[in-house]
């Protein structure tokens, strides 16, 4: 009679725990189909009507604000405006990859070599590209950026590989999905590193063409990269006690940001003007930058330091 | 043996409502992606990042960021919220007003052309008291 009884309790647990694995697998099936379903509805001709509200709280900024910063391929377009010859002493050099065995360097490097690989694209250097987005692939899987660094990209890209703005267009867009994705699988800390990573070796590369030609429009750009600086500590700063790593590398950007210190920025205000038609405002404000020569030698001396800190 | 039933059927609840409901919102951001895809013209160079942040009544997000000198940039501001009109606002660091959409019946982008670099100030907020949180999604992109 126990012996029943305990057959049928254990019967009835059975049952009871069928029932709602049915159940969990009936909703999540459910939920993948309607996923699917709203990809496929992607191009709506009138947004509102296929808004859904979401009520749920999952990302955060920091106090609400966030931080962006400028490409650095926007570099890319400064150097070929003043048509500086190509010099790939300034490139990290593929084989360094071999070194980076934690996802601190590999971030950090995966954002450097974008950044070369756009200025390869910009003196039309295809086989070295190639061997770069190469090791981009590498870096990538390595991270687990797959999703985002997929075979689409990479077929897209070597069909544009001679095409200097499509490759920019591609490589940005990439960066972006991964920016996204790492944020949603809440990577964050890759996400910065990345970022960081394709910024200060943007400033490397101007600085060391600025020493070359002293030419007065990169030097300006130098100086303008002050606001980015503080954007770069500002995303890197929640991560601090993460680990030692990240905090030497936040420390030295703190101290790049003294030399900034000492650079001198006016500016004035002017009415903007619109086109409504066109959809586009006039930025007539102006600035300038002041920035000594040994201002300038400092901020490259501390831009090298962390640059060659990034990819021993 | 009830209350073992009970913690169990409670225990599958928490599990697939916390599974369902991060499916529902990863549907959300990716639906919120394509739809600021759709202002983002393929002639603008993405500077990489996507901007999200959640807004709830009386909240604003407000962000820096520089604009070089001799670029055009786009931004684009898109959301899920209703009830609501999105206004994106752009000032300099002087609080003077470039731009707001609000006065151009909250257009999803506007296209601004630096002649010189500066820093700007970007607001994001919601013209109701009356709306539902939601996200919002901003994109931003140059060409030389």
């Amino acid at each position: 009679m126990h012996k029943l009884t305990n057959l049928m309790y254990q019967n009835s647990i059975f049952r009871n725990i069928s029932v709602h694995i049915i159940v969990l697998f009936l909703f999540t099936s459910f939920l993948s189909v309607s996923c699917r379903n709203s990809e496929e509805q992607k191009r709506p001709s009138v947004m509102k009507e296929m808004i859904k509200p979401d009520t749920l709280s999952m990302l955060l900024k920091y106090d609400n604000s966030l931080f962006p910063l400028p490409s650095p391929y926007q570099a890319a377009f400064l150097i070929k405006k003043h048509e500086i010859p190509f010099n790939e002493n300034l490139l990290n050099p593929t084989e360094n990859k071999q070194k980076y065995t934690t996802n601190f360097k590999k971030a950090l490097n995966l954002g450097v070599y974008g950044t070369n690989l756009s200025y390869l694209n910009i003196y039309e250097r295809t086989p070295q590209s190639i061997n770069y987005l190469s090791t981009l692939k590498k870096l990538s899987d390595e991270l687990g950026l797959s999703p985002a660094f997929n075979a689409s990209f990479f077929a897209d890209i070597e069909k544009n590989i001679g095409e200097k703005d499509s490759l920019l267009v591609l490589l940005s867009r990439t960066y972006r999905k991964a920016d996204g994705y790492l944020r949603e699988s809440d990577r964050g800390e890759i996400g910065a590193l990345i970022l960081t990573g394709g910024w200060i070796e943007s400033l490397y590369v101007l600085t060391q063409l600025a020493k070359v030609t002293s030419n007065r429009e990169i030097i300006n750009r130098i100086g303008e990269q002050k606001h980015p600086l503080d954007n770069v500590i500002e995303v890197l700063t929640p991560f601090y006690y993460k680990s030692t790593e990240y905090s030497t590398l936040v420390d030295y950007f703190i101290e790049l940001a003294y030399e900034f210190d000492g650079i001198i920025y006016s500016y004035s205000y002017k009415p903007p003007k619109i086109d409504i038609e066109n959809k586009i405002m006039f930025i007539n404000s102006e600035s300038r930058v002041i920035m000594s020569e040994y201002h300038l030698d400092a901020i490259s001396k501390k831009v090298e330091q962390i640059r060659n800190m990034i990819i021993e | 043996m009830k209350l073992t039933n009970k913690i169990f059927s409670f225990s599958v609840i928490i599990v697939f409502l916390t599974f369902g409901t991060s499916s529902l919102v990863k549907a959300q951001l990716e639906q919120l992606q394509n739809i600021c895809s759709l202002y983002f013209s393929p002639e603008f160079i993405s500077d990489g990042q996507e901007y999200f942040a959640q807004l709830k009544p009386d909240q604003k997000v407000e962000f820096r960021t520089t604009f070089f000198g001799e670029n055009t940039y786009r931004i684009v501001a898109c959301t899920n919220l209703r009830k609501g009109d999105l206004v994106f606002t752009v000032y300099d660091t002087e609080k003077n007003l470039l731009f707001s959409n609000s006065d151009y019946e909250y257009s999803p982008y506007w296209d601004f052309r630096f002649g010189s670099t500066i820093t700007c100030i970007i607001q994001v907020d919601v013209k109701s008291s009356k709306f539902i949180p939601g996200y919002v999604m901003l994109l931003i992109g140059y060409k030389p």
